[in-house]
């Protein structure tokens, strides 16, 4: 354990009570970043990205949720153990986030100037003025017009994307060290995308944090990121750089992933590929608790030992790492 | 902005009026004429006073004359005479406002703030002993019928152990003045205020309540403690702010339908207010009155609900845009 | 829990919603309850007078006889008459009552905010209007009048507390009907040719009813706390008797005899209360998601 990593995750587990019944939703899942890293987290609906993220931030929605098991270390500091008031100077301040849901994620009776300055004002003890000064300043940063007169507006009076650049403002007010951006775009129309993540393109050469970025889609991690993590059923099954990562998927499933975005694949004169589709539905967390592969059931290529046992994430060298049965057999 | 409000003034206005017309039909329509009633009351008349009556009273005209000098009427302020008073039905109106607004206003207010803060509190912590304390208390005072639980409270508090005064406004025997007649006007308030206040209480704890719970499971709370703001600031000030909202509406729609929500517990404790005026008049069959009265509170209800109105654009600011 | 109940939450398939919701309420204990006591008082008040045959409205021993010290069990009210008797008789007349008004309601608040909701436009316009001049009409004074005006017989007890109280109903059928009339059967049975008639009755009407369930259960309670207030205040059929009734005739004389007011106002509390229990319950049944609140 070195003290050098800005985030590492060892071993979490995030459980909810269901039906008198705690049932992970996330398990066994271990990465780490380094100061001014990028990390793109992708699976499917329903895997456990955003509860991964809100975990950080030790906002897992409790009850019924909880972390059972596993330490979070940031810095060094384990972030599970922390208590509220600890976490409430991190949160905001060093880890920030930025949400899925931009039309509902900003309090309708403030003004967004307000809600970005008393962030200032809580961390940076700032003055009541400067706090405002400092509002109107990341209003600007985030492309905003005129921001000191938008700065007074509320909510209700700005576009989906004008709302989210609210939001990366207030997240990125206290200058944090790292920012999750937990499908900043997926609630936008698609040039709006477009400009936000241009966005995020400009403000990671600018604020130097290190980023995770959560999405479905393998194609914005392509030009985001330079590491990858694959989740699938609450579990981390594949992970590399991102360049060897698309240029060559080890686990069936990132396979059929990153065989849906043609336009990386193919060269522009080829026919267009059929879309790979992978058959079959994610399971619910209920199911996982009967042994073997998570995928198995969808996985044309599964053995019978895929049934049965759950792979274990094997090295594959170059910082890659995959959890299937083939690659450990394939290197044994 | 403007022309928005004059358009609300307007719908008020049309609203009183349709309130009139309904006074005007019920009157006509209902079984018996005031001509009869008072023929009856005299013991008999001939034919011939019957038709002066009813041409004094303008009754031989066609309906929608009678309509008309009825509207013109009240327009000048005219709500026809009490048959039981002897009095004009405004002076009295205007002598009874005073104890029921008084009783009406103190068990309200009470209400919202201490229903605000179970209904706040109790949804912090859902399964906590103050979460069923609301819930017990919201069931009981829904289903109770306050004029009940009014006598319920005169037993124990005034009977069994008699602290406090079981009807009136003052005490009779005392020409008690300045502060001491405050004081006993206070002393007598506190039972009606008390019933009244408890079934107020069980709505507002649980409105708050509900509002609470989903305020706090809302996307911006989320925000708001992503980051990093104290816990408190995170509910006085991100959730209780939104959390009112729907309080502000009901307040004001229930104030105006108080003198209504008066009439049970005005009745129980003798208060004389409004609400035992029209408790008398029916004894008395004082139609003038108790039409009066309904108008009068329709009246209220309409005003309330402007007001409420400019409050809330005060409080949410999403409304102002439209 | 037996061995077959392991998956009950992931096999919800195949089970229509109605039978859902009976399963949830059924496992809510104090619904449950309000359910039973509901019983109970329906057969005391229909069955009671012909088991329990001492006259309601006649002397029948020493007025003021405080409950358990005389063959009448509840004692007697300042006439001398038997309250028991009277209790079980009035339950009758304030169940009737209660009961027409909240049909009445609730046949006016469908009926109006089914076309408000339905036809948008002008209707919705016009029936809007219509509903908001209701909603500023103080409904206990409105109903006062109308009873007063017209002869305070039970028909016209339950005819104004219907015509007061029917305006919540209307709004929340015709929000119900704003939304679902957009939906895509509506639209698939509109292409088939249905027309507005069956579109209403038989498409939408069915579809919105788990809401305008739950506010016709709550609305009887609404209805017999509002006949009792009327009657306590006088306004009451003179020729039978009622729980609230009872409470306005020996309100005077508190002091003497607890009882005759206690145990009529016990009567009403309960009942509303237990349709209270039902209607939380079948709310909470309709809608799982909300159980915690
Ligand atoms: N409040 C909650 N109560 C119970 N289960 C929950 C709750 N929140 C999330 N879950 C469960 O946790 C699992 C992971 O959810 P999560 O929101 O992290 O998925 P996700 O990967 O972010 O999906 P999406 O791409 O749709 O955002 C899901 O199976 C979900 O059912
Ligand atoms: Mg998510």
């Amino acid at each position: 354990m070195t003290g050098k990593k800005l985030l590492s995750v060892r071993n979490l587990e995030i459980t909810f009570r269901t039906e008198g019944e705690d049932i992970p939703v996330v398990r066994d899942l271990s990465f780490d970043l380094d100061h001014g890293d990028t990390l793109g987290i992708v699976g499917e609906s329903g895997c456990g990205k955003s509860i991964t993220a809100l975990s950080l931030l030790g906002l897992v929605p409790s009850p019924p949720g909880r972390i059972s098991k596993g330490q979070i270390l940031f810095e060094g500091e384990d972030l599970v153990q922390a208590g509220e008031r600890r976490l409430n100077q991190v949160r905001g301040n060093d880890i920030s986030m930025v949400f899925q849901e931009p039309m509902t994620s900003l309090n309708p009776v403030y003004t967004i100037g307000e809600q970005i300055a008393e962030t200032a004002r809580v961390h940076f003890g700032l003055s009541p003025a400067k706090a405002w000064a400092r509002a109107v300043e990341m209003l600007d940063l985030v492309g905003i017009p005129s921001p000191d007169t938008r700065a007074h507006d509320f909510p209700h009076q700005l576009s989906g994307g004008m709302r989210q650049r609210v939001m990366i403002a207030i997240a990125l007010v206290c200058e944090p060290k790292l920012l999750i951006a937990d499908e900043p775009t997926t609630a936008l129309d698609v040039t709006v995308q477009a400009q936000v993540f241009d966005l995020f393109q400009e403000l990671k050469q600018k604020i130097g944090a290190a980023i995770i970025l959560i999405t479905h889609d393998i194609g914005v991690v392509a030009q985001m990121t330079n590491r990858v993590m694959v989740m699938y059923a609450g579990r981390k099954i594949e992970e590399g750089p991102v360049a060897e990562f698309i240029r060559d998927p080890r686990h069936p499933y990132t396979r059929g992933l990153v065989s849906c975005i043609p336009r990386l694949r193919l060269p522009p004169d080829d026919h267009p590929a059929p879309l790979f589709e992978i058959p079959g539905v994610v399971p619910s967390p209920w199911e996982l608790n009967r042994p073997g592969c998570a995928f198995a059931p969808r996985c044309a290529r599964a053995m019978a030992r895929c049934r049965t046992e759950n792979p274990v994430l094997a090295p594959l060298g170059d910082g890659r790492a995959a959890a299937c049965w083939l690659e450990t057999e394939a290197a044994a | 902005m403007l022309k928005g409000s004059l358009r609300k003034l307007l719908n008020a206005l049309l609203l009183m009026i349709a309130v009139l017309v309904l006074n005007f039909t019920l009157i006509h329509i209902a079984p018996g004429d005031p001509v009869e009633a008072l023929v009856g009351e005299m013991g008999g008349a001939t034919p011939e006073l019957i038709a002066e009556l009813r041409s004094r009273f303008g009754l031989d005209q066609p309906l929608y004359v009678q309509l008309g000098t009825y509207l013109g009427r009240i327009a000048q302020g005219d709500f026809g005479h009490s048959l039981y008073y002897d009095q004009p039905v405004t002076a009295l109106i205007a002598e009874r406002i005073g104890p029921t607004i008084l009783l009406v206003t103190t068990a309200l207010f009470s209400a919202i703030a201490l229903g605000t803060v179970l209904g706040v509190f109790s949804a912090q912590r859902r399964r906590s002993v103050l979460s069923h304390l609301v819930t017990v208390i919201s069931l009981a005072g829904f289903s109770a019928p306050v004029f009940w639980v009014g006598i319920m409270l005169i037993l124990l508090l005034s009977v069994s152990v008699p602290l406090l005064p079981i009807s009136g406004m003052s005490s009779a025997d005392s020409a008690a003045s300045g502060l001491f007649y405050i004081l006993d006007v206070l002393h007598h308030l506190v039972l009606p205020a008390l019933t009244l206040a408890l079934i107020y209480l069980a709505f507002y704890s649980r409105l708050s309540r509900a509002s609470m719970l989903e305020v706090l499971g809302s996307d911006y709370i989320r925000t708001a403690r992503a980051k990093g703001l104290p816990k408190r600031m995170v509910i006085y000030k991100h959730a209780l702010r939104n959390a009112i909202l729907p309080v502000v509406t009901f307040a004001g729609l229930q104030f105006g339908q108080v003198i209504s929500g008066a009439v049970l517990v005005e009745t129980v404790f003798a208060w004389p207010g409004l609400g035992t005026l029209a408790f008398e008049s029916i004894l008395r069959r004082d139609t003038p009155t108790l039409l009066g009265i309904l108008f009068f509170s329709a009246v209220m209800v309409v005003v309330m609900n402007l007001v409420t109105d400019v409050v809330y654009r005060r409080v949410d600011p999403r409304i102002k845009a439209r | 829990m037996t061995a077959t109940s392991t998956t009950p939450a992931s096999a919800p398939e195949a089970v229509s919603p109605g039978r859902q919701a009976w399963r949830m309420f059924r496992q809510n204990h104090s619904a449950l309850f309000g359910l039973a006591i509901i019983a109970l008082i329906v057969l005391a008040s229909v069955f009671g007078p012909y088991v329990y045959t001492v006259p309601p409205r006649e002397m029948v021993w020493m007025p003021l006889t405080p409950p358990g010290e005389s063959e009448y069990l509840l004692g007697t009210d300042y006439l001398g008459r038997d309250l028991l008797a009277g209790l079980i008789n009035g339950g009758r007349v304030t169940l009737t009552v209660g009961l027409s008004a909240a049909v009445l309601t609730v046949l006016i608040g469908i009926t109006v905010g089914a076309l408000a909701g339905f036809f948008g436009g002008r209707v919705d316009d016009v029936l809007m209007r219509i509903t908001e001049f209701f909603q500023v009409l103080p409904n206990l004074l409105f109903a006062m009048v109308v009873v007063m005006l017209f002869s305070p017989s039970l028909l016209n007890i339950a005819v104004a507390i219907g015509v007061v109280s029917w305006t919540s109903t209307a709004r929340l059928t015709r929000a119900e009907f704003m939304r679902l009339r957009e939906m895509e059967f509506v639209k698939a049975e509109r292409s088939i040719g249905a027309g507005n008639a069956r579109l209403i009755w038989r498409v939408i009407l069915p579809n919105a009813a788990p809401p305008l369930i739950v506010v016709a259960a709550l609305s009887i309670g609404t209805a017999i706390l509002f006949e009792a207030g009327l009657s306590f205040l006088g306004l009451s059929d003179p020729n039978a008797t009622s729980w609230g009734r009872m409470i306005g005739d020996n309100r005077p004389y508190i002091l003497d005899s607890s009882w005759g007011v206690t145990f009529p106002g016990l009567c009403i509390f309960l009942t509303v209360l237990a349709i209270s229990l039902v209607g939380d319950g079948l709310n909470d049944a309709f809608n799982p998601k909300l159980r915690q609140r």
